[in-house]
């Protein structure tokens, strides 16, 4: 097949729609960010920059959608070495004390965790995918979970709680895609829940129960019981001591969902001011550029992770229903592609990146609207920023990619 | 793989799209619940309740002389602003200012759009406002929706020293400087910034980092009060600066300087430090520091005397006799017969068909070496540059620190200029000057052209035997707490390197031009101290002579150099030595 009827075929193939939300989603991120610049007047390019970034997320978009799946396949664990190391430059940068995410070339910051959600779950799929394993044993598990652990500690040590979470979450949802038993599913997930349970005696006891009537009701080994039943207790009495261990900042914006008033200069006072924005913003909105309190507001991540504020005031509710159900279509959609994929690759990339955009869409929207605690995740595609919009493009392409190959086949 | 089996299981799936749909549902109550149910509240809220970020001025570092003494502090000034959202449909409101403030609406909207820095943040449009204006707008608050004052801290001379031109003054940032600084963006329109001398040279230093009230307002944008739950974020003020200026010096010399344009350099020749800087005729700081009428400037632009001139670093002039010294050493250095070396001075030296004059008209007759730098005998040099050469010169002259900025620290700086053979030809085409331009040279004058700085670091160095220390204003920097965060002290660099016999040589012709009996300059002579010197005469071609002294003491008590330069003022020997020999009477004064 020559490169030209090799394009051609691809062109055929695409599914236009999923191109088609992700520029409209853009879109309305872009409208925003215009929409900030026009009453501050304070002469900053986000907006110039942003578009760039977007238009060089389509041609990235265009490129993961034309390279074929095989080199992907085979460049992927190369691709995960070079992810490591990526991540490992920022830390090594490091001064004393400050958040280091970026990696600089020339003005531009680079944020290699982002890029590293896409190799991770390369790395994944193709783990699951080369040995069609069907995960009855639960040793399966050691080598997806170190090939996490490895990224995850490294962010953690920037530090980024927010994409440590978003890598744990790619896993869980890979895990459970590629046939993990339920109940090897529930003892992987439970301690998680032990610790945040442990935070309130009473929803810990009940916890523990709930654990013993499981584990007994099936058939494991007596001792593979006892032992998880006290793995459980022991995460969960161990727990204040991590809390302790968790960084100030961390600690006060876990605190601040539960009770925003708990921090009235930090994250929580951010979240009042953005939920009087979305509430005074109503069913319609105060029209483009209009908003009051998005842009009078002491709001430092107005562009970034609070971007939805402003399309909440000047579009109202309307404006809102309408980005959700744009992330809806999107991400049901590539959750159908992936049920339907005929390759386990394909399948599990598919899945993995619908659990990257659900985890980023769910948190980044709950956050603003305090039902999340503020972690610092961007909106894809329409946060500010350079790394994440490259990234969320790319896994748009990738998807596109994926499903498009099941088409061929079938 | 068969065809037509999906690897994961239906329930698989169908849990993943009911995760998806749930939290997508939570999402849609959530928000319906703010957005539709609770619209109202909200809405009420957002009206009621702005809250508006006041900056809150940082106060700028203030300035000291060597002893403590305050030289400029920060003084209260009332500031009146506008928020342009809220006179926007209320132009009664700036009615009401314009007549109260006796400008019109025109120019007030004027100042409006040039300081701007959007809708809903104050747009300054008058300061140094005179408190009654500002009970008279208090008055009439309810009548001056958007408009809002603030006490601002502006800068106060306490001292009446005339330092204009080391100080320099601040004013409004402008455009430009605002994008440049863009990256620090602690820099907004209106704020004051450092814009001549010591002012911009330290302005990092001096400027201090705006801090934050939070004001509530309501519909109407009138003030309610402070925000309970945001504490203020405090300014963190400007560091001070410690000058080496001694006040009673720089009195003196100004005293001394009275009304005569020129400059005046006294430094520490041991440590580099300036201890007097005079460049006359000044400007007043009070009248250049924020807005000044173009009237105003238009006037200090066009005068004649160009006050704002700084004469001390950024004057070119001759350097007239006051470089023989240069020449003299070099001559000590490689010459085997130069201090019994003579020519004979009958006032001119002749050159192919050209004359080329003596300051005394009918000569000094036979000198020597000592005695052509003590009467400052032009054809002597004449002579002896012959066994120079211009490159050979021109290396000595900028090793004395001539032809290069003494990188002080205050900006603008002239580099002056040493012509070498490389100027030369470019200058004049190649081989086309003559031996003639080199005696011009040699006596400092035609191509050579120095600034009075440069001259005193000069003296410093005759005085140090060669070593330089880089002159400097500031000795410190220091916090609010006293905390030093930069302290200067100059390195020391030996840059001419000359025997002993050399420099003893050139110093005793010098001690000569103040004490000796032919001397030029003996009325800088002191009565128990001595007094090393040289006089100069820069001829201006555009009117009288420019008077040079250069010199030093080389007493424990005061290790000073100096150069004084008066325009106009004729021969060296005449004005420019009397008057440092008044100041150093003062300093002696002092000290008994």
């Amino acid at each position: 097949m020559n490169i030209r009827s090799f394009i051609i075929v691809k062109l055929k193939e695409l599914e236009w729609s999923t191109l088609v939300f992700v520029l409209l989603l853009s879109a309305s991120g872009l409208l925003a960010i215009y929409s900030i610049e026009v009453q501050h007047e304070s002469g900053s390019d986000y907006f110039l920059r942003q578009s760039i970034w977007t238009v060089v997320g389509i041609g990235l978009f265009l490129t993961a959608y034309f390279i074929p799946r095989k080199v992907i396949h085979n460049l992927t664990y190369p691709a995960y070495g070079i992810g490591i190391i990526l991540l490992v430059i920022p830390i090594l940068m490091k001064s004393s004390g400050s958040v280091s995410r970026w990696i600089m070339i020339g003005s531009i910051g680079i944020q290699p965790s982002e890029f590293m959600k896409i190799f991770l779950l390369l790395s994944l799929a193709k783990y699951f995918a080369d040995h069609k394993r069907k995960l009855t044993d639960i040793k399966e598990l050691m080598t997806p979970v170190a090939m996490t652990l490895g990224p995850t500690i490294m962010v953690l040590a920037q530090p980024d709680l927010g994409t440590a979470l978003v890598y744990f979450g790619i896993l869980i949802v890979i895990i459970f895609w590629a046939g993990i038993r339920p109940l090897h599913f529930f003892l992987l997930l439970a301690p998680i829940v032990s610790m945040l349970a442990a935070f309130q005696t009473l929803s810990f006891f009940i916890w523990m129960g709930l654990i013993i009537v499981i584990l007994y009701f099936n058939h494991l080994p007596f001792w593979t019981k006892i032992l998880n039943f006290l793995i459980n207790v022991g995460l969960g009495g161990i727990t204040n001591l991590l809390w302790a261990l968790l960084k100030p900042y961390q600690q006060q914006r876990i605190l601040s969902m539960i009770d925003s008033d708990s921090d009235p200069l930090g994250a929580g006072y951010q979240v009042s001011q953005s939920l009087t924005a979305f509430g005074s913003g109503g069913p319609f909105g105060k029209g483009l550029g209009e908003g009051t309190q998005t842009h009078l507001k002491f709001l430092p991540e107005q562009h970034t992770d609070f971007i939805m504020t402003v399309i909440g005031e000047e579009f109202g509710f309307v404006g809102v229903m309408v980005v959700i159900a744009l992330f809806y279509l999107l991400i049901a959609r590539l959750i159908t592609q992936a049920y339907n994929s005929k390759f386990r690759f394909d399948s599990v990339i598919l899945i993995g990146i619908a659990s990257i955009y659900i985890f980023h869409v769910f948190v980044n929207l709950g956050m603003i609207v305090g039902i999340m605690p503020v972690t610092g995740i961007p909106l894809p595609f329409i946060s500010y920023g350079g790394s994440f919009m490259v990234t969320s493009m790319i896994l748009a392409g990738l998807s596109a990619n994926m499903s498009a190959v099941r088409r061929a086949v079938g | 793989m068969l065809q037509g089996r999906n690897i994961v299981e239906g329930w698989r799936s169908l849990l993943v799209h009911g995760l998806l749909a749930l939290l997508f549902l939570i999402l849609i109550g959530r928000y319906y619940y703010l957005m539709i149910v609770f619209h109202e509240k909200y809405a009420e809220k957002a009206t009621a309740n702005h809250i508006r970020a006041v900056p809150v001025l940082a106060s700028r570092g203030v300035i000291y002389d060597r002893a403590g003494n305050l030289i400029v502090d920060n003084a209260p000034s009332y500031t009146i602003s506008v928020i342009p959202i809220e006179v926007k449909d209320k132009p009664e409101s700036l009615e009401r200012l314009s007549s109260v403030m006796e400008i019109s609406v025109e120019e007030i909207n004027r100042r409006i759009v040039k300081n701007r820095r959007g809708s809903f943040a104050p747009a300054k449009v008058f300061s140094r406002v005179p408190f009654e204006k500002i009970s008279h707008l208090q008055e009439h608050r309810l009548e001056l929706i958007g408009v809002t004052y603030s006490i601002e801290p502006i800068r106060n001379y306490v001292s009446d020293l005339d330092l204009s031109h080391a100080l320099g003054y601040t004013r409004e940032i402008n455009r430009d400087d605002l994008n440049r600084f863009k990256k620090d963006s602690d820099y907004q329109p209106g704020d004051q910034v450092g814009w001549k001398g010591l002012e911009k040279f330290y302005e990092s230093e001096l400027h201090g980092q705006r801090g934050f009230r939070y004001i509530e307002v309501n519909a109407l944008g009138q003030e309610i009060g402070e925000v309970q739950d945001r504490a203020p974020i405090n300014p963190i003020p400007g560091h001070d600066l410690i000058l080496s200026i001694d006040s009673y010096i720089q009195h003196a010399t100004e005293v001394a300087l009275a009304d005569s344009s020129g400059s005046v350099v006294i430094l520490n020749h041991k440590t580099g430090e300036i201890l007097a800087y005079a460049s006359r005729p000044g400007y007043d700081l009070e009248m250049l520091s924020g807005r000044i009428s173009s009237r105003d400037w238009n006037a200090l632009m066009q005068d004649p005397r160009k006050p704002l001139y700084d004469r001390g670093i950024q004057g070119l002039y001759p350097a007239g006799s006051t470089l023989k010294p240069l020449a003299a050493l070099y001559s000590l250095e490689n010459h085997s017969n130069a201090e019994e070396r003579s020519y004979v001075c009958r006032g001119s030296y002749r050159l192919g068909n050209r004359s080329f004059g003596c300051w005394k008209k009918v000569g000094h007759g036979k000198m020597n070496l000592h005695e052509a730098i003590q009467q400052s005998c032009n054809v002597y040099f004449f002579n002896l540059i012959q066994d120079i050469g211009l490159e050979d010169w021109a290396h000595i002259a900028r090793e004395f620190g001539f032809g290069e900025r003494a990188n002080i620290d205050i900006p603008g700086e002239n580099k002056g200029l040493v012509p070498d053979r490389k100027y030369m030809n470019r200058k004049y085409g190649q081989n086309k000057w003559t031996k003639g331009n080199l005696l011009n040279i040699v006596v400092g004058q035609g191509d050579v052209l120095v600034t009075p700085l440069q001259l005193a670091q000069f003296a410093g160095m005759l005085a140090q035997r060669g070593t330089q220390f880089q002159p400097h204003f500031v000795t410190k920097v220091v916090t609010k707490d006293g905390e030093i965060i930069q302290e200067n002290v100059s390195q020391s660099n030996d840059r001419v390197t000359a025997s002993k016999d050399s420099w003893d040589f050139v110093h005793q012709a010098m001690w000569d031009v103040v004490n000796g009996k032919k001397g030029t300059a003996r009325a800088a002579q002191q009565k128990d101290w001595d007094v090393y010197g040289k006089t100069g005469t820069a001829q201006n071609p555009h009117g009288e002579d420019h008077a040079w002294f250069i010199g030093f003491s080389l007493d424990e008590r005061y290790p000073y150099s100096w150069a004084v330069l008066l325009e106009n003022g004729g021969g060296g020997g005449g004005k420019a030595a009397p008057l440092i020999g008044k100041v150093l009477r003062s300093i002696a004064k002092r000290s008994s």
